[in-house]
């Protein structure tokens, strides 16, 4: 499978998720999938400015011309997209989150209907399933999970993708690389 | 009465948000004695820190912003996270939010709200509730009736948070229809707004047959 990680901690000192991530990467390696990881500290996105450009003027593609172009060009190439961030303040981080607005260019304007909801149109065939990867904060609780989960729910129909898995850095590398194999 | 409103739309002074929220704040200032500060994140970028330092002097805190894929956008997130600091220490300050989106139905932005509440209690805040709407994209081209209701809701919404402080909950139910939309509407709103709102603008820049390019095929 075609895999794309998107790293999304804003600290490099927070070995606890660089390692898991660290490890978790190898052993897809190893389990011969083919592994691409973006760290979005290290690149240059700027935030979404709401100019709809990227519908209605150049369709297809953002206006702002940065790395934020090329996660979304991965993004639609990958079987699989991997969002790893840290719970802060109780939602993916905000390197995430900048970067994954600037995905709108892969949907189209139009509306459909999904499951009696408005949503948008497919611009590509193929979409990738979407999973989360994340670090609880020192207060998390089941509410915030709860939330955040929602969340990611709406996100990957609205992003016409589907939601794979979500999990967390205390449980087990082993753990989460079987997740893979089910999504 | 003071009120700090915070625009955490990416388009800033140009935004639904700042348009609908204007309207809230004139009904605010017809209190005598009412005073509001607005301050928009995208001015701040640079220097959260700074807005961090607003809104905990502030004493009752609006934060406005869009629905962007199902949350907050990610220059709100850093703003949020700016606040962090602060976590448990705001027991002086009232705060609510303002939810807007593109989608007709009001029910898209529920889960931010939950979030938002969250954050609220986090914070340590006392959470006044949220104005939660639908459908406020494109408002240049609805019907004028539409384009009114958002006017006298948040003129009213505006007008009884000026008085008592407090965010109005039948007020907000109104204004918050429609929260989902019956199916047999869908087939009818939905060609309406493909055309009315995006094939004229795609048809303006030349380029309503090139809509479902594919310029990041694989
Ligand atoms: C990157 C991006 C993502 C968006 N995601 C959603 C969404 O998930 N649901 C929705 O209903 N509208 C969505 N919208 C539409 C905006 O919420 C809507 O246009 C809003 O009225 C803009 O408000 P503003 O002018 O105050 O920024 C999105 C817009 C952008 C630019």
């Amino acid at each position: 499978m075609k895999l794309l990680i998107i790293n999304g901690n804003p600290s490099p000192g927070n070995t606890l998720f660089e390692e898991f991530t660290r490890d978790f990467i190898s052993g897809l390696r190893d389990a011969g999938h083919q592994v691409r990881e973006f760290v979005l500290r290290d690149m240059k996105i700027k935030p979404c400015t709401g100019c709809f450009a990227c519908w209605v003027k150049t369709p297809g593609i953002c206006s702002i011309d940065d790395d934020g172009r090329k996660v979304a060009r991965e993004f639609i190439a990958s079987d699989h997209v991997i969002i790893a961030s840290p719970l802060i303040m109780g939602f993916v981080s905000a390197l995430t989150k900048n970067a994954f607005d600037r995905n709108i260019p892969l949907v189209h304007p139009h509306l459909e209907a999904v499951d009696g909801e408005t949503h948008h149109k497919k611009r590509y065939d193929r979409h990738p399933a979407i999973s989360f990867l994340l670090q609880r904060e020192p207060f998390t609780d089941d509410e915030d999970i709860a939330i955040a989960t929602a969340i990611f729910k709406r996100e990957s129909i609205n992003l016409r993708s589907t939601l794979g898995f979500i999990r967390f850095i205390d449980t087990p590398v082993k753990e989460v690389l079987d997740a893979i194999n089910i999504h | 009465m003071r009120l700090t409103f915070i625009n955490g739309s990416p388009r800033g002074s140009k935004s639904n948000t700042a348009k609908v929220m204007d309207y809230f704040i004139q009904g605010f200032l017809e209190t005598p004695g009412n005073s509001c500060e607005i301050q928009f994140i995208t001015r701040h970028r640079g220097d959260l820190n700074a807005l961090a330092g607003i809104f905990s002097a502030a004493e009752r805190v609006l934060i406005g912003f869009p629905l962007y894929i199902d949350a907050m956008p990610g220059s709100v997130k850093e703003f949020f996270e700016s606040l962090t600091p602060l976590a448990g220490r705001c027991r002086n300050i009232e705060l609510g939010f303002v939810i807007q989106c593109g989608f007709p139905e009001t029910h898209q932005n529920r889960f931010a709200e939950r979030y938002c509440e969250k954050l609220a209690r986090r914070l340590g805040c006392c959470y006044m509730g949220s104005i939660v709407k639908g459908g406020l994209e494109g408002m240049a081209i609805q019907p004028k009736f539409l384009t009114d209701k958002y006017e006298y809701f948040f003129h009213a919404l505006g007008l009884e948070f000026g008085k008592s402080g407090k965010l109005d909950p039948v007020l907000l139910e109104k204004l918050s229809r429609p929260e989902h939309i019956r199916q047999e509407d869908l087939a009818n709103l939905i060609p309406f707004i493909n055309k009315a709102l995006w094939d004229d603008q795609l048809e303006k820049n030349g380029v309503l047959d090139r809509s479902f390019d594919r310029p990041l095929e694989p």
